[in-house]
């Protein structure tokens, strides 16, 4: 502090103060932007939708809507269809969510291995992440095609053709498929980087006790790469909850129903039936489930930063 | 992201006693495992393959070599740019294209410096409440923007913004990975450097711009390759907010073009591969910058 301090401590302070009181003024300053961003694109459009899911009005709006309080919401869960939506949702997420990190982490574990050439096997599971996923779905629609190559190969290999989208047991799986082409790649990436934190003396000293590979995988890897596999997980949870673009480009929602995903079904009461407010209380319970993840996840995240 | 010796020894023996050896895999193992990771990394790139090739080939060739499986799958007999010059010049993917440079060009700009000054606010100021503003602000930035998708559109209806470009930009910019990415690095730079630049008589703004910023490189290509790709592939938000084509964006150009003529396959891949190449070429370019948006890892 090479401070040339001739004022008295009195006058020191009282600069402190005023300095702090700045200090104050730009934060209000440089958070405004953010805070009314905040404000506009996520409280407004919230608080909008819980609204307007008290309200009942018919489609075209002729007549003014009127207040019905939950009754949106009653209509809904005492429609089977919404009902078997919401589980199909939730099955659809317990399915995918495991299925890609399992998978994403067996490749993360066999990219750090000392194998030839191992940065460009990773790269080619990653390119997928970079294909936008309009492109992807068009791809995959065409692949997935009773006609299409997946059949021929299933048919080269000795197998019947199978039906695919096209068939009610099938399509949410290719949507599964489609979407863990795409994500598995992304969050293997992540869990790299977290096996790449685990200190290599942790490993030396496994070795020292005779540990065999999956003693190891399971006493000091997964202990070890908590964090990061919590977080990746949430995340994708996160994200396949809102998924849409292959439902709305492939499926819409068929055949029969069993690809109808709450965010798909709010987009089409929405806009295909003409339901605001109808639409509007299935955004609502969408964003409950979401902000529930997402606090979960900010948990998670607010634990990196802590000093250990 | 550069390949770190291996942490984990399958070796599937017991391990040699002696310390030179030891370090020494069997060689049988080692094939096994690159084997499995050529398998595996072909798998996933193949359907990416096939779009390639198949944009670069005549669409009645694309459906003709589907089935049955032969090396025509991906091996053409004829290679032709045909797919990528009707894709520019007929199908009004070439505006689309532009509206979408534009869209996240302009949303990378504003959403690098609102989310920096909210990150140097959060960084570097001591006020009451600061924790619990940054928790509020990143919280609700996180919550999946297509959640909030369809009332926001509404809202954006109604105040006359659907078809303009602010509408387009407006939902980009905030991105609360971005905003917590920057306040962490933010906080890694030393207080003593903000005390000297306040000596030398800078001003807040000038510290953050011309000090925190220009210090900040790996932090602001992260937020901005967040911010970019975001919107670079938003599907939901400009199929909800434009009606007007003109106005449209790339992803929904494209998927316009397949469900009009849901046949010509070499158009839709050769617009795949555009829209691929876009985010592909900026992301190789800052690849080594990538391994530092792994939050989830912060064991470092």
């Amino acid at each position: 502090m090479a401070l040339p301090v001739t004022t008295k401590p009195a006058a020191a302070n009282r600069r402190r103060r005023a300095g702090r009181r700045q200090e104050m003024l730009w934060a209000v300053v440089f958070l405004a932007p953010a805070v009314v961003a905040l404000a506009v694109l996520r409280v407004v459009p919230t608080v909008g939708a819980i609204v307007d899911s008290l309200y009942k009005a018919f489609p075209g709006g002729i007549i003014e809507a009127t207040f019905t309080g939950l009754g949106n919401y009653r209509s809904l869960f005492s429609d089977p269809a919404f009902v078997d939506t919401i589980l199909r949702t939730l099955v659809f997420n317990v399915i995918i969510n495991p299925l890609q990190i399992a998978i994403a982490l067996m490749l993360a574990v066999l990219f750090i291995q000392k194998i030839p050439l191992a940065g460009v096997w990773r790269t080619l599971v990653f390119v997928p992440v970079t294909v936008p996923i309009v492109g992807s779905a068009i791809a995959w629609g065409a692949a997935l095609n009773p006609n299409g190559p997946v059949n021929a190969l299933i048919s080269a290999v000795g197998g019947d053709p199978q039906p695919f989208l096209t068939s009610p047991s099938q399509a949410l799986a290719c949507i599964i498929v489609l979407a863990s082409w795409i994500g598995i790649g992304y969050w293997m990436m992540f869990l790299i980087s977290g096996l790449q934190a685990i200190p290599e003396e942790l490993y030396d000293a496994a070795k020292v006790d005779r540990a065999g590979p999956i003693r190891t995988f399971f006493s000091i890897t997964i202990p070890m790469l908590k964090r990061p596999l919590l977080f990746v997980l949430v995340a994708d949870t996160v994200a396949n909850f809102v998924l849409f673009v292959p439902v709305q480009l492939l499926t819409q929602g068929g055949p029969q129903a069993s690809t109808t995903l709450l965010m798909f079904d709010a987009y089409r009461t929405t806009y295909g039936y003409g339901s605001r407010n109808l639409g509007a209380a299935e955004v609502v319970i969408l964003t409950a489930i979401m902000i529930f993840f997402v606090l979960l996840q900010f948990r998670l995240l607010r634990e990196e930063k802590t000093p250990r | 992201m550069t390949v770190t010796p291996a942490k984990l020894a399958p070796t599937g023996r017991p391990p040699a006693p002696a310390a030179p050896v030891r370090k020494k895999r069997t060689p049988i193992s080692r094939v096994i495992l690159t084997a499995v990771a050529v398998v595996l990394g072909m798998a996933f790139v193949l359907p990416a393959l096939w779009i390639l090739i198949g944009s670069f080939r005549p669409t009645l060739e694309i459906l003709t070599t589907m089935s049955p499986l032969s090396w025509h799958l991906i091996i053409p007999s004829e290679w032709t740019l045909d797919n990528y010059v009707r894709l520019l010049l007929d199908s009004g993917f070439a505006r689309a294209l532009l509206n979408s440079f534009i869209v996240c060009i302009a949303s990378v700009l504003f959403g690098l410096i609102m989310s920096s000054m909210a990150a140097y606010a959060l960084a570097v100021f001591q006020f009451p409440g600061r924790n619990l503003i940054f928790a509020i602000i990143v919280i609700s930035f996180m919550v999946p923007f297509e959640a909030i998708a369809i009332p926001l559109a509404q809202q954006f209806t109604d105040w006359g913004l659907g078809n303009s470009l602010i509408g387009l930009i407006l939902p980009g910019i905030g991105n609360g990975l971005a905003i917590f990415n920057l306040r962490q690095y933010f906080l890694g730079i030393p207080d003593s450097y903000r005390e000297a630049a306040m000596l030398d008589g800078a001003s807040e703004p000038r510290i953050l711009f011309s000090l925190y910023m220009r210090l900040s490189g790996p932090a602001l290509t992260n937020s901005a390759l967040l911010i970019f790709i975001g919107q670079w592939t938003a599907f939901l938000w400009p199929l909800l907010i434009v009606s007007d084509n003109r106005q449209q964006l790339a992803p929904v150009a494209l998927a316009g073009t397949f469900g009009e003529h849901a046949a010509d396959y070499g158009q839709n891949f050769a617009g795949t591969i555009v829209l691929t190449l876009v985010p592909a070429i900026s992301m190789f370019v800052l690849q080594r910058f990538f391994g530092r948006l792994s939050i989830g890892s912060g064991e470092k």
